[in-house]
């Protein structure tokens, strides 16, 4: 009996130290290449690219990493990472590190019980020996002592957690500088909007969650609510959640600090889809950041395009495709334009080959992709000599 | 005058065989009964819960969802409830509804409903009558409950927490969750009914002499836990009618368009539901008291303060409600009250712990499977209590709620605390209960299958939780996949444990009722006069009404 709970005991315990180590193993498995012949033009990356003259494919995979990170089965891959093992904001480290303070805190309450349990099992097992039970019914001392000591601890714990309650529920100190986001739950996806900017994001052209993009170092305000029923905001790295409730808004904020894909999910049951209503989260730097509210402002003025270059059509009309790339580039021709429009072709490519088209194999739709992206490189050269002229 | 007439007597028809059981008021026989349908409604809670730890073996893929049907070719993972998810969500509300409505909370009332009135030298519950109505009324609401999957739209797939608005809109119509209220209603019915007769019995039945001083502690506990429910359960049965009627007749409460509030229903829900967690497992600490006491030779450690502990985890257990909430948005204020709160129970049960090890102290511990899952309890019941003293802690709660760190927390508590218990309990009192003595080596096997599982099942889920996994998903990130097999393996340890139990019971009523008075021949210690008649007593309980003290009288009755 002893020695079986002292092997029952040092398993719960390794398992408790070595969790940070398990989730890094974890982790590190799951991030494979995806096949070369299914998307020879795009690649999956983890680290945003250094350069600062980015291609189009190298934005896609910044801003929509979810896109491009297709194992070679052509199934997503979904790594997931949490505040403690990979703490993605100020909240996250302040709540990582006041966690294990009170880990460390309680620790004894864990312990002292459990290895005086074991004590007592061994010390006071009936052998037979003819030794006669203690009659002792109470003490005093000890009963105060054992009550005094677990408050005492709770005064400890309850002096540093209320410095960062206050600070993560009230408002953030630069609330001024801070942007905000409104964030919106319905079944079974989530829209977000830029507030400052007044810029939408939610759904491609495909019906996939995009990421809500957020700009490394820029405190974020996320007033949250909900269309339908109770969701829950929730990326563990960040280390916030908050209740998406109709009718009311909720708020939270954060301060990303480390650039890349954060993975999360809605945390409070609302139905079929509970299990697949997915959150990604990409942080990038304030350069890429105005890059891409820039490139969303002028998201809908390509859908026309789109509409011609779909790899749902069959036969391309290179006439219309030329009006249209002529029309979009009339209300400007600046490079940032041009690339929106490249950019956004891409993004959307790249969305029809992650979920498949009725009819199209994800090659096929590759190869038009490159085809198609092809020829609006040339249908934009050509209305820029037009034009030019 | 005359003298009067005789009256005439009443023909008073005694049945035999089922009609016996059907129409019995006897505390005794409705104990059993209780104990038979904890241990039939357990399994199939635990079969809901098979269902569902057999979908989570494998991730099912967030992937193969997210691509639905545009997934030609490739091989899907193997999901039970690949094509309908509906069907999870009922799997995993009536999981809980069952487990919690007719396992763990009707376990404790059995058990209080044979013992207490033998513990404290009566012939029976104050209301027989009223006794046997509430466990009738469990019937009709497990029949409701379980016959809800059979009905268009199939069951309540909202949660046994059944949130608005989605236990509004999840299904429309369709009448489960309408069931699953009824149900629930019942339930709750039949709970008060017990508790109004525990507070009775226990505060007018006492036998001469027995002083509220002396009264034992499972008593004790059972007459907290009795307050407990009768103040707390009418407020869930508020709550529930605040869904059916939004449902069904045409009411605002919980609907935000028309000037109602979600929230509001969250927390009168959790003003019943977290007392009511202590409904689940306060009996138990009572009871536990003398399992410890008994096998160690010794008498109850600090009984006033064993007392006084229970008093204040029924009193401050009505005043933490929304650390079941911290994430709905509410004032900071509020939040910090409700952790400090939440954080102040963990005293008293530090306190019972404290204090039984110091029971253990210096006595001859003797391991018999009820000891053996008295101890086992301590060691989990431990964990599952440090896991709310984290969970407590509002800036990590915010993280871990509604993760899998939950889970794990309140099925170390529920399983490895309540459940744990309710075996250590059955084990003890079966002898008490049938007259049947169990056999050692069996129940030695129940305990370290339940004891292995429990560890690996829901250490697993703390785990997976830590790492970042919501609760009540269908399907989880492929990062997670070894810890929840893990926790699938852990939870067919624990299967086999009930299973093994289950039928060890059942096969000791082939047995000869060879148990006397007192089986454990733990006469020298017990506090309590159930040891002073027969196993199973007779229909009256005891011949005379022992005297107190009791250790003197023991083996002198019969």
């Amino acid at each position: 009996m002893t020695r079986l709970f002292v092997f029952i005991w040092f398993m719960a315990l390794i398992s408790v130290f070595t969790l940070s180590g398990a989730t890094s193993l974890v982790a590190a498995e799951d991030v494979i290449a995806p096949s070369p012949e299914v998307m020879a033009s795009v690649r999956v990356t983890s680290k945003p690219p250094a350069s600062v003259g980015d291609t189009v494919d190298d934005l896609v995979a910044v801003f929509n990493p979810d896109l491009f990170a297709l194992d070679a089965d052509h199934k997503p891959v979904t790594p997931i990472t949490n505040m403690f093992s990979q703490p993605a904001s100020d909240i996250a480290r302040e709540v990582a590190d006041n966690t294990w303070l009170n880990f460390l805190i309680f620790l004894p309450f864990l312990v002292l019980p459990e290895v005086l349990l074991l004590y007592v099992i061994w010390k006071f097992k009936a052998r037979n020996d003819g030794r006669k039970s203690a009659t002792f019914m109470g003490n005093h001392t000890l009963e105060i002592i054992w009550t005094a000591i677990p408050c005492l601890a709770l005064v400890v714990v309850s002096v540093p957690v209320w410095h960062v309650l206050w600070k993560m529920e009230l408002p953030p100190a630069n609330q001024k500088d801070a942007m905000s986001i409104e964030v919106r739950g319905k079944s079974f996806a989530w829209d977000y909007k830029y507030q400052d900017h007044q810029i939408s994001i939610g759904q491609d052209v495909m019906g996939v969650q995009e990421p809500l993009v957020l700009q490394k170092g820029k405190t974020t305000i996320l007033n949250i609510t909900s269309n339908d029923v109770n969701h829950a905001w929730w990326v563990p790295a960040f280390g916030v959640k908050k209740d998406a409730i109709i009718g009311r808004y909720t708020y939270t904020w954060f301060t990303p600090d480390t650039e890349g894909l954060f993975k999360g999910q809605c945390a409070e049951l609302c139905g079929q889809g509970h299990g697949v209503m997915i959150i990604s989260s990409v942080v990038v730097n304030a350069e890429r950041f105005a890059r891409y509210l820039a490139m969303q402002r002028q998201r809908n003025d390509t859908l026309k395009i789109w509409n011609q270059l779909a790899p749902t059509i069959m036969t391309l009309d290179q006439v219309a495709l030329d009006q249209a790339v002529v029309a979009y580039l009339a209300k400007s021709r600046t490079n940032d334009r041009q690339l929106a429009l490249r950019y956004w072709i891409a993004s959307n490519y790249a969305s029809c080959i992650r979920r498949r088209q009725v009819g199209l194999t994800p090659a096929e739709v590759a190869q038009r992709s490159v085809e198609r992206r092809h020829l609006l490189d040339q249908a934009i050269d050509r209305a820029l000599a037009v034009a030019s002229k | 005058m005359n003298a009067p007439a005789a009256l005439p007597m009443p023909e008073l028809k005694r049945y035999t065989g089922v009609m016996d059981w059907l129409t019995t008021v006897d505390h005794k026989k409705i104990g059993l009964m209780y104990f038979w349908f904890v241990v039939i409604m357990g399994l199939i809670g635990g079969a809901f819960a098979g269902l569902i730890r057999i979908q989570l073996a494998t991730p099912g893929a967030v992937l193969e969802a997210l691509n639905a049907a545009q997934i030609e070719g490739s091989a899907a993972p193997f999901s039970l409830f690949s094509e309908n998810r509906h069907l999870y969500n009922q799997i995993v509300t009536m999981h809980a509804s069952v487990m919690i409505f007719f396992t763990i909370i009707p376990g404790f009332i059995a058990f209080s409903n044979y013992v207490v009135p033998l513990m404290i030298g009566a012939r029976d519950m104050a209301f027989p009558k009223m006794n046997a109505f509430g466990f009738w009324l469990l019937i009709p609401s497990a029949i409701l409950m379980m016959t809800s999957f059979f009905v268009k739209g199939g069951a309540a797939a909202s949660g046994w927490t059944a949130y608005p608005p989605l236990s509004l809109v999840g299904h429309g119509t369709d009448p489960g969750q309408d069931m699953w209220v009824m149900g629930v209603h019942l339930a709750g019915v039949s709970s008060i009914l017990a508790a109004i007769n525990f507070i009775v019995t226990i505060t007018n039945m006492r036998a001469p002499g027995m002083t509220w001083k002396k009264l034992p502690l499972f008593a004790w506990a059972t007459f907290f836990t009795s307050i407990i429910q009768l103040l707390a359960t009418p407020v869930l049965a508020a709550a529930v009618t605040m869904v059916l009627m939004d449902r069904n007749f045409g009411t605002t409460f919980t609907i935000a368009a028309q000037g109602g509030d979600p929230v509001l229903y969250q927390h009168i829900f959790w003003v019943y539901s977290h007392p009511a967690v202590y409904i689940m497992i306060l009996p138990g600490f009572g009871a536990i008291s003398h399992i410890f006491a008994a096998f160690s030779g010794k008498k109850v450690f600090g009984y006033l303060g064993m007392v006084i502990a229970l008093g204040m985890i029924t009193v401050v257990g009505f005043m933490v409600w929304a650390h079941h909430m911290f994430t709905v948005g509410m004032p900071t204020i509020l939040q910090a009250y409700f952790m400090y709160a939440s954080l102040v129970i963990g005293v008293p049960t530090g306190i019972k712990v404290f204090s039984w090890l110091a029971t253990m102290w210096g006595g001859n511990l003797r391991f018999t499977t009820p000891m053996k899952f008295a101890c086992g309890f301590i060691s989990t019941f431990t964990i599952g209590g440090f896991g709310g003293l984290i969970l407590a802690m509002v800036p990590t709660d915010i993280t871990f709620q509604d993760s899998y760190f939950v889970v794990g927390h309140f099925h170390m508590v529920l399983v490895g605390g309540s459940t744990m218990l309710l075996f250590a309990m059955a084990y003890y009192w079966w002898p008490k209960m049938t007259g049947r003595v169990l056999n050692e080596k069996v129940g030695s096997f129940v305990f370290w299958t339940m004891l292995a599982g429990v560890f690996i099942c829901f250490m697993s889920m703390h785990l997976v939780g830590y790492n970042g996994m919501a609760r009540r998903v269908p399907v989880y990130y492929a990062d997670f996949q070894f810890l929840n097999l893990l926790t699938t393996f852990g939870y067919a340890l624990t299967f086999i444990s009930a299973l093994t139990f289950f039928f060890q019971l059942i096969f000791s009523y082939f047995q000869a009722p060879t148990a006397g008075n007192d089986p454990w021949q733990i006469n020298d210690v017990q506090e309590s006069f159930e040891w002073a008649t027969s196993s199973p007593p007779p229909v009256y309980n005891f011949e005379v009404v022992p005297p107190i003290p009791v250790a003197d009288q023991i083996g002198k009755q019969h």
